[in-house]
């Protein structure tokens, strides 16, 4: 599989720590404790101080392939399922 | 009389809450776009860089508003 699914909120390590052992995720969890990464990516809603649901596809030169924001955007969970959805599919 | 004031408490509360709402933010970054290189600690505090990725991975980057809000 050559995509990597990465999950961003402005949650401590410590909490997405007890949040990866309990949802068992295989993807990476990263923790924007200062939230200049959602600021950086203007999707920090600043009157809560938390990241809005946003997904953005980066292709391997580093460049955005697609943006998602808000409802439509998915889950990190529902990413990886898709993810390896496809992957099954490629392997039959 | 009871059931006026409940009324009346009901529509404070509904006024005060619609005086919050809150306005999603709008990326201003755009389909084709460096993303921002950034480094963030992982959930083991392992410092990871996007850019690392680079040439290697497809990254899906999802942001969500807090752990335990099911995303």
């Amino acid at each position: 599989m050559d995509a990597q699914v990465i999950g961003v909120s402005t949650d401590s390590t410590f909490v997405l720590d007890h949040w990866k052992k309990e949802l068992n995720a295989s993807y990476m969890l990263l923790s924007d404790h200062q939230r200049t990464v959602s600021e950086q990516y203007g999707v920090l809603i600043t009157q809560v101080g938390m990241s809005n649901r946003a997904t953005f596809v980066i292709d391997k030169d580093g460049k955005i392939a697609s943006i998602e924001e808000g409802g439509s955007a998915i889950d990190p969970n529902g990413a990886e399922t898709a993810c390896s959805r496809l992957a099954h599919k490629k392997a039959e | 009389m009871k059931a006026i004031r409940a009324l009346a408490a009901c529509s404070l509360v509904v006024a005060a809450l619609s005086a919050q709402q809150i306005t999603p933010p709008k990326t201003t970054l755009k389909v084709g776009d460096q993303a921002p290189d950034f480094t963030l600690p992982d959930s083991s505090r392992k410092p990871v860089k996007l850019s690392d990725f680079r040439g290697k991975k497809v990254v899906i980057l999802a942001f969500f508003p807090a752990a335990f809000s099911g995303g």
